[in-house]
């Protein structure tokens, strides 16, 4: 049985190992190797609790606003602090940039060398002016005898890169300009942040940006510009790649246990739900069935702990563990989260913009709904919510009314506990808190790539995407840009998964 | 004006005094921006304990755009969340990076100094890769809070003994020209700024902790907007109200970086324009210590009137 080792996963957040063993041209067994641990959980103790949003977004550069969010939530749950309605609708606008910025980044700038021959563009002969620059960049580069001539494009691993000259023009030209694109999804956020990444204007009771007309169409006009850029680039791209790669619809499929809390809250309730689906059956959340195991991580053996005792003690000599992230289990169960998760839950809820979208995916693609669960099923889910969460901004800018107050009113209670449930653009999110006299008492958080990345469980059941890995076929000699493909298409964030 | 092997030296020499390096470095200093001045020098970014926001926030650079960065200005060759190479051609590179005498040795996060096995890349730990990899670089530029001065992995608790990255090769014994460029994250146009500068042959001026002055050298709370409220002591007592935020735990007072005058995420806004206190990021004592809240909501709301201070 040969290994494939994958060190360092790139293109993704964080420090991530992936080992596989390959048999007769599939893998047959995957592990899933968090490496960096900061212990932010261990920081946070004796804080005050308002310093948790400042300090919990930290965790992560990519998706810092779910933190902030999550961590607000966290702080007003426990302490019963109301925010007003216009706090709740900023939050829903930051969120919903960060996610924008987040699912356009991962695409083009984490995903896409995976599916794009970059050494095409020394064959570009046509009038484009960015790619014509690119391709005197790049002849310059191999010509100066530089050790690396056009990195970080190049070298890659070895694979089946596609031979459509056009695509790999169109996919190049599209990663650059993206690249404004997402940069002024981090301006849309800082409108009502302050600044990106790690926000400044969101704590525990509200978000203290004053609303002006300014502001608010500023942001409008950006909105339009990239929803122009997600409807007639971005998802076309992803389904041109679909087109392209047709056998990716059928690899990477994970075990189909969905979990999602819900996100985007509206007046009556989140914009995208919570729930778990299995086996088709949709169940409301309990977050009661929600424990961490560390059987296989780096931390004091435990019994699997509800988040409220859950503890971080690390020890990073214990045998038989093998990974940073812990286990997290719902009702015993490794569970997949992220925009796969949300849109098919929201799907099952019958949320009416999210059926219609499917739908209308699943036939331009000649998919059965199966095909979701796939590697370029995650990429078109994410892809597709992008479109729709674009879509829904506008109604809650429209909402936005300026003369009302944006912070609530501060209680002076200063013990409780509480939760924070919301979704980072790579799933459920959730932190957990309680205070004692002012100060953090314990606090701890599950973050999407815990639930997804996670090694095996205490019955030695694989992680998500241990799972999803399993039965990858590979090439003959493969260094493993298929099981990266794979890898990728759970967005990857280990920063955030350790924290 | 022609630059010359003298003016390296030269150079070099205030270089060394000024990094409070051994004469013995000259030599090597000069040889370094003689090298960057021939703008062939790679960037080698490593990320340790670190939450790529001060990657993703060089992706917000506003001009040069980020585009122009990747195929104008720099020669990236390794970066963990941007370069194509993954697995045995990410270590590859990661080797011809190391070997490649010229590069400049960009790092983000802190060290886990305490705890080696709390980051690791490779089969390697990162303390011992990010040695190898300053020993052979012409320069170390410390991006963000947590490699200048230990950021939040090494506030009061620190479990990994998470170090800066200045101290951590200080203590291995590697001397080389090191810049911090503090801030949760950097602000794109001081990492772009300082490596730009870098790669014109020579190091920007410097200040006693290693900051470059052109960013770092005003306290923010001189060029605030709200520093005119500040003077008639206008303060705001809870979050959203009027006035200065001093006495909120606003950091202004006492952080030296030029967000004030800059902005964030092309000038459309910044912490205190926002309402939001200023939280010290680019001090080097952010997030240190557990009884320093950055918000004083409870102090604050029981102190006497609100909309004056008497």
């Amino acid at each position: 049985m040969a290994k494939v080792i994958i060190d360092p996963v790139t293109r993704i957040e964080g420090h991530l190992r992936i080992d596989t063993e390959v048999s007769n041209q599939r893998i047959v067994n995957a592990w899933s190797k968090g490496e960096m641990f900061r212990g932010f959980e261990a920081l946070l103790k004796g804080r005050d609790p308002f310093d948790s949003p400042v300090i919990t977004q930290r965790i992560c550069g990519v998706c810092p606003v779910s933190h902030a969010v999550a961590s607000c939530k966290a702080v007003e749950n426990s302490l019963g602090i109301a925010i007003p309605e216009n706090a709740r609708l900023m939050r829903n606008l930051i969120l919903g940039s960060n996610y924008i910025a987040s699912h356009l980044t991962h695409f083009y700038q984490l995903s896409a060398l995976d599916f794009i021959q970059a050494e095409a563009i020394l064959k570009y002969r046509g009038s484009n002016r960015s790619l014509r620059n690119l391709r005197t960049w790049v002849e310059q580069e191999v010509a100066s005898k530089k050790i690396l001539p056009a990195a970080p494009f190049l070298p890659h691993l070895k694979g089946d890169y596609p031979k459509d000259q056009a695509w790999n023009f169109r996919a190049l030209q599209h990663y650059l300009e993206s690249l404004d694109i997402r940069k002024d999804a981090h301006t849309m956020a800082a409108l009502f942040g302050g600044k990106m990444p790690h926000t400044a204007s969101m704590l525990a009771g509200g978000v203290t940006t004053r609303l002006t007309p300014d502001l608010v169409e500023n942001f409008r006009v950006r909105l339009l510009r990239i929803r122009q850029f997600i409807d007639e680039t971005y998802l076309p791209d992803v389904l041109q790649a679909a087109k392209l790669f047709k056998n990716y619809a059928d690899i990477g499929s994970g075990n189909a246990i969905y979990l999602a809390y819900g996100v985007f809250d509206e007046k009556d309730g989140p914009f995208l739900p919570g729930g778990l689906l299995q086996d088709g059956q949709q169940r409301p959340l309990e977050p009661k069935k929600i424990a961490e195991q560390t059987f296989h991580s780096y931390y004091r053996e435990g019994s699997p702990r509800h988040p409220y005792q859950g503890e971080t003690l690390p020890d990073a000599e214990k045998d038989n563990a093998y990974s940073w992230i812990k286990a997290p289990r719902y009702a015993g169960m490794p569970c997949e989260v992220g925009p796969l998760a949300r849109l098919m839950i929201a799907y099952k809820s019958g949320v009416a913009p999210v059926r219609k979208r499917v739908a209308t995916l699943l036939a331009q693609l000649g998919w059965q709904e199966r095909h979701l669960n796939s590697v370029l099923g995650r990429h078109a889910t994410r892809a597709l919510e992008t479109s729709i969460i674009a879509e829904r901004m506008e109604l809650w800018l429209d909402q936005l009314t300026l003369a009302n107050p944006t912070v609530g009113e501060i209680p002076s209670t200063t013990s409780g506990q509480g939760a924070g449930l919301t979704e980072a653009p790579r799933g459920a999110l959730g932190h957990w808190l309680t205070v004692e006299q002012n100060k953090i008492d314990n606090y701890q958080c599950i973050v999407p790539s815990t639930w997804n990345f996670s090694p095996a469980g205490q019955e030695g059941e694989p992680g998500p995407v241990e799972a999803a890995l399993i039965g990858t076929p590979v090439a003959t000699g493969s260094q493993g840009l298929e099981a990266a493909r794979v890898v990728r298409s759970f967005d990857p964030c280990i920063a955030c998964a350790i924290h | 004006m022609k630059i010359t092997r003298r003016t390296f030296l030269k150079d070099a020499g205030l270089v060394v005094g000024i990094l409070g390096l051994s004469q013995s470095a000259v030599p090597q200093v000069a040889e370094a921006l003689e090298l960057l001045a021939s703008g062939r020098a790679p960037v080698l970014w490593l990320q340790g304990q670190a939450c790529s926001g001060c990657s993703i926030s060089l992706l917000n650079s506003e001009s040069p755009s980020p585009a122009d960065l990747l195929t104008r200005y720099l020669s990236l060759y390794f970066h963990h969340t941007l370069s194509a190479a993954t697995g045995v051609a990410a270590r590859k590179v990661l080797e011809q990076s190391i070997a490649d005498e010229r590069t400049v040795l960009v790092v983000e996060g802190s060290v886990p100094a305490g705890m080696p096995k709390a980051c690791t890349l490779g089969d390697e730990t990162f303390n011992e890769l990010l040695i190898r990899a300053a020993k052979g670089a012409q320069a170390v530029v410390c991006v963000g809070a947590c490699a200048s001065f230990g950021g939040i992995p090494a506030a009061q608790g620190n479990p990994t003994g998470a170090l800066d990255v200045p101290t951590f090769l200080q203590q291995a014994g590697i001397e080389k020209p090191v810049i911090n460029l503090p801030g949760c994250p950097t602000h794109p146009a001081w990492s772009v700024g300082t490596i730009l500068h870098l790669l014109r042959g020579s190091l920007p001026e410097l200040d006693e902790l290693h900051r470059p002055k052109a960013y770092y050298n005003e306290l923010l709370h001189d060029q605030c907007p709200l520093f005119a409220k500040y003077q008639i002591q206008e303060f705001a007592r809870l979050p959203g109200e009027d006035g200065c935020l001093f006495k909120l735990g606003c950091q202004g007072a006492i952080t030296k970086a030029d967000c004030s005058m800059r902005g964030w995420n092309g000038g459309v806004n910044w912490c205190v324009r926002t309402r939001g206190v200023c939280v010290g990021c680019a001090r080097p004592e952010f997030a240190r210590d557990r009884d320093y809240p950055f918000y004083r909501i409870h102090e604050s709301a029981t102190n006497g009137p609100r909309d004056k201070e008497s």
